[in-house]
C-alpha cells in the first residue's frame, strides 16, 4: 500500500487550530456547531495524514461540516458529488473538445499553424473537483468533500484513493501535476452500500448522531435569523418528538430550520395547535406520515400531552 | 501516561472482544493522543472512537470495551439509544466488574433460549426419489434442459442429499433483467447521442482525414437483486438450501442478502466468503434469533427504512422466501408492501407451503402480501427454484411441461 500522502499538518494549519477546543470555536465562528466528538474527529482529520469518513442519518450536517472546515480554513472547498457511474472524466479532467474542434476551425480559417501541444494546453483542459483540489497553490490545503462515495462504483472508489494517495495527477499531454498541498479529504456516506474494506482501512470514522433539541433550537436560531429563542426550542422539540414516532421519513434539522423559516415568516411567536395544523407541510413529507401524526393531534407535537 | 502502551493496550482490548482492528491503526492513536492529550475521560473517548471505529455498527461493541477498560463514559452512554440502530449488536455481556485482559467475546443477546447456530438438517426421510444421488446431480445439473422434473421438496431430502443439494442450489445462476445505465459505450449506428469525445478521439487517430462520428449507446446494467429470507422456526426444513441460494446469489449475482424472524440482519458481507460452511456460520453467529417467531412486517419495514428506501430497493428485484406465517397483523403487512412495492422493480413470493396439495394463502400476512407480489412460487425443490431464476429474470419458464407441472402464478397487478 501506498503511505499517504499528507504527513500530518502544516505550520499554517497547526496555528490556525492549535487543538480541538480551538477548531470547536472556529467551526462556531463559521457557524457550525460541531459537538466534541465530532469537532475531535475533525481535528484528527487536520492533523493526521487520514482522510476522513463521515456518516449519519440524512440532514445530520455530514455535507455542512467540510464546509464549514473549508471556511475555518480559508481556504476552497472543491466538492465532487458522487453517483452511479460516475467516471475519471467528471471526477478528474477532461479535455474540451467542443472547444479544440472549435480552435482547429479557427486555425483553419486565419490560416494559422496549429501544433498538437497548442491544442492540448491548459486553455483546453476542464478541470474537475479533484484536479482542482491537487492543483490548490495554497498557502493552506484544500478541502475535497467526496460526497456520497457510496453512490459510486466500487471501482471509482478504488481510482481515486489511489490518487490521493499520491496526491500527484499525470496528464499525459502535460505531465505530472503533483500536490504542493494536499487536500484536507472528507467523504460522507449514506450506507446505500458496505464501503470496500480498503477504503474504511484509510480513512478515520465518525458517525454524526442526531443532536437533542437544545442543539437543534441553537442551529435553527443561527440560521433562522427571525426567529426567538423559545420558538426555536418549542419546534426542536416538537421535532425530536416526531423522531420517536415510527415515522418513514422523521424530520430532520433541515425541516426544523424550514419549519421555523415558515413560523418567522408568519410572523408566529408561540406554537399552538392551529399554528402546527397551518405548517404541517414543512415538516412532514409524505402522506402516511402526515396521518400517522394527525392522529396523534397536534397539541400532543407541541405539548407532550397524548392528545 | 505512554500514548503507544495506551494504544496498544487499548487496541488489543479491542481486538479480544471482537473488533479487528490492525496494528496500523494503533500507530494512529498513538499519534493522535500526542495530539489531542487525553486530559479527560471524554476526550480521551472521541479520540479513540474516530480512530478506532470503522462503522455504526462497532459503536456499541466499542462503547462497551470502553466502559470496561477505561470506566463509564458520561454524556456518551444515551447515544447509543439515540442511534436507535435496529441491527446493532448488542452489548457484551455487561461487562463491567470485569477485568481488562479477558473481556468475553461478544455474545449475541439471545432472545428465546434458541442458541444461535445454523438450522440442522432435518434427519430421516430420504426423499421419495431413492435414485442414487450420482444421476440427481447429472439431472439436476442440467436444469434448463432437463428431461424429467426433479420435484423432492427440501423437507424431504436426507441429511446427505441435503448437503448436495445445497451445493447444487448455490451454484443457481440468478440473472436481473437489465436497465438503462448511465455510461454509454461507442455504438455505430446512430443513435440521438452524438459522442464528440470519442468522435474527437477518433479523428486524431487517424489525422482528422475523413472524420467519422462516433455515437453513443446506454450501456445496459443488471438490475440490482435483494434476497430477504425468513429464518423463523416454521421456515426451518427450507433455511439451509435457502441459505446457499442467498450465498450463491451473493457471489454470483452480487445480490444483497437479508434474513429475518424477530429482526433483520443484514448478510451480504458474512455470506460474501467463498467457503460455504464458513459463510454460513458467520451468518449463523449475526443472527441471534435464528429459528424464532417471525415479525414480517417489522422486518420489512427495517428493511424498506434502513435500507430500501436509501437506494437498496429502487428499481431492484426483490425476492422474499417465507411461509408468510407472521405474528404481524395483516394489515401491517400489507402496508409495508405498499411501501416496498413502491420502491421496487418486482417483487417475487417463495413460499415452499405452496407446494401442498390444495394450499390457500389463508395465512394472514401472506394473504396481505400477495396483491403486492408480481409472481408468487413455491420454490420447495430444485425444479421448482428454475421457476424462480426464470421470475427474476423476467420471463416465464421455457418449456411448457415445466408450466403444466407447476404454473407460474403471475399476479401482475393492473
Amino acid at each position: 500500500m501506498t503511505g499517504p500522502a499528507r504527513d500530518g499538518a502544516e505550520d499554517e494549519v497547526r496555528a490556525l487550530v492549535p487543538d480541538v477546543p480551538s477548531l470547536m470555536a472556529a467551526l462556531d465562528k463559521a457557524d457550525y456547531l460541531a459537538d466534541p466528538g465530532l469537532a475531535t474527529a475533525l481535528f484528527l482529520a487536520l492533523r493526521l495524514p487520514q482522510p476522513i469518513l463521515l456518516e449519519g442519518e440524512a440532514g445530520v450536517g455530514k455535507t455542512e461540516s467540510a464546509k464549514a472546515l473549508a471556511r475555518v480554513l480559508k481556504t476552497p472547498l472543491y466538492r465532487l458529488q458522487c453517483y452511479e457511474g460516475i467516471d475519471a472524466g467528471e471526477a478528474l479532467y477532461e479535455w474540451n473538445h467542443q472547444r479544440q474542434l472549435l480552435g482547429i476551425r479557427l486555425a483553419e480559417v486565419r490560416d494559422l499553424d496549429l501544433d498538437e501541444s497548442d491544442l492540448f494546453a491548459e486553455q483546453y483542459l476542464l478541470r474537475r473537483p479533484l484536479l482542482k483540489a491537487i492543483e490548490h497553490p495554497g498557502p493552506r490545503p484544500a478541502v475535497l468533500l467526496l460526497d456520497e462515495i457510496d453512490r459510486a462504483d466500487a471501482e471509482f472508489e478504488a481510482f481515486t484513493f489511489e490518487l490521493l494517495a499520491e496526491a500527484a495527477v499525470t496528464v499525459p499531454e502535460l505531465g505530472t501535476i503533483t500536490a504542493a498541498h494536499p487536500p484536507i479529504v472528507v467523504l460522507t456516506s449514506n450506507r446505500t452500500r458496505d464501503l470496500h474494506d480498503a477504503l474504511t482501512r484509510r480513512c478515520i470514522y465518525h458517525w454524526i448522531d442526531y443532536p437533542a433539541p437544545e442543539r437543534i433550537a441553537e442551529i435553527v436560531r443561527r440560521r433562522v435569523p427571525g426567529s426567538t429563542a423559545p420558538l426555536a426550542l418549542e419546534a426542536a422539540s416538537a421535532i425530536t418528538r416526531l423522531r420517536a414516532l415510527d415515522l418513514a421519513k422523521p424530520p430532520g434539522i433541515a425541516e426544523a430550520i424550514d419549519w421555523a423559516t415558515a413560523l418567522a415568516v408568519l410572523g408566529i411567536e408561540h406554537l399552538d395547535a392551529d399554528v402546527v395544523d397551518r405548517t404541517w407541510g414543512s415538516i412532514v413529507k409524505n402522506r402516511d406520515d402526515l396521518e400517522l401524526i394527525q392522529a396523534r393531534g397536534a397539541a400532543w407535537l407541541i405539548g407532550g400531552r397524548s392528545g | 501516561m505512554n500514548a503507544a502502551a495506551l494504544a496498544v493496550g487499548f487496541t488489543t482490548a479491542l481486538h479480544r472482544a471482537g473488533l479487528p482492528s490492525t496494528p496500523e491503526r494503533a500507530a494512529w492513536l498513538a499519534r493522535s493522543l500526542q495530539l489531542i492529550p487525553p486530559a479527560s475521560q471524554d476526550r480521551l473517548y472521541w479520540t479513540c472512537r474516530a480512530v478506532l471505529v470503522t462503522s455504526k455498527e462497532q459503536l456499541p461493541l466499542f462503547d462497551t470495551v470502553f466502559a470496561s477498560v477505561f470506566g463509564a463514559i458520561d454524556g456518551v452512554d444515551d447515544a447509543a439509544d439515540r442511534r436507535g440502530e435496529p441491527n446493532a449488536p448488542p452489548p457484551v455481556g455487561a461487562g463491567q466488574g470485569r477485568s481488562v485482559t479477558r473481556p468475553d467475546p461478544p455474545r449475541p443477546r439471545v432472545s428465546d433460549a434458541s442458541p444461535p447456530q445454523a438450522p440442522a438438517p432435518v434427519p430421516g426421510q430420504s426423499g421419495g426419489v431413492g435414485s442414487g444421488g450420482q444421476e440427481r446431480e447429472s439431472v439436476l445439473l442440467m436444469a434448463s434442459s432437463e428431461e424429467r422434473l426433479h420435484g423432492t421438496s427440501f423437507a424431504e431430502l436426507g441429511p446427505e442429499e441435503l448437503t448436495r443439494m445445497r451445493t447444487l442450489v448455490r451454484r443457481i445462476v440468478l440473472a436481473t433483467p437489465e436497465r438503462e445505465g448511465r455510461r454509454t459505450r461507442r455504438s455505430q449506428r446512430s443513435t440521438a447521442q452524438l459522442d464528440i469525445r470519442r468522435t474527437v478521439r477518433a479523428a486524431q487517430r487517424t489525422g482528422s482525414a475523413g472524420t467519422r462520428l462516433v455515437f453513443a449507446r446506454r450501456r445496459k446494467q443488471l438490475r440490482r437483486l435483494v434476497l430477504l429470507c425468513d429464518v423463523s422456526g416454521s421456515m426451518e426444513p427450507y433455511t439451509s438450501v435457502f441459505l446457499s441460494l442467498l450465498q450463491g446469489a451473493v457471489a454470483g449475482a452480487s445480490a444483497e442478502a437479508f434474513i429475518f424472524s424477530t429482526r433483520l440482519t443484514r448478510l451480504t458481507r458474512q455470506l460474501a466468503v467463498r467457503d460455504p460452511d464458513q459463510a454460513l456460520a458467520r451468518a449463523a453467529a449475526a443472527t441471534p434469533d435464528w429459528a424464532g417467531g417471525t415479525r414480517l412486517a417489522e422486518s420489512l419495514r427495517r428493511f424498506i427504512d434502513g435500507y430500501g428506501r436509501r437506494g437498496l430497493a429502487r428499481g431492484a428485484v426483490i425476492v422474499i422466501l417465507s411461509d408468510g406465517w407472521a405474528q404481524d397483523e395483516p394489515e401491517q403487512v400489507a402496508a409495508q408492501m405498499v411501501r416496498l412495492k413502491r420502491l421496487a422493480y418486482r417483487i417475487i413470493w417463495v413460499n415452499p407451503r405452496k407446494a401442498a396439495a390444495g394450499y390457500q394463502p389463508l395465512a394472514g400476512g401472506m394473504a396481505a402480501a400477495l396483491p403486492y407480489c408480481d409472481a408468487f412460487i413455491s420454490g420447495h425443490s430444485y425444479s421448482a427454484l428454475a421457476e424462480l431464476v426464470a421470475a427474476i429474470r423476467g420471463s416465464r419458464p421455457a418449456r411448457a411441461e415445466e408450466l403444466a407441472h407447476r404454473p407460474h402464478q403471475s399476479l401482475g397487478r393492473s
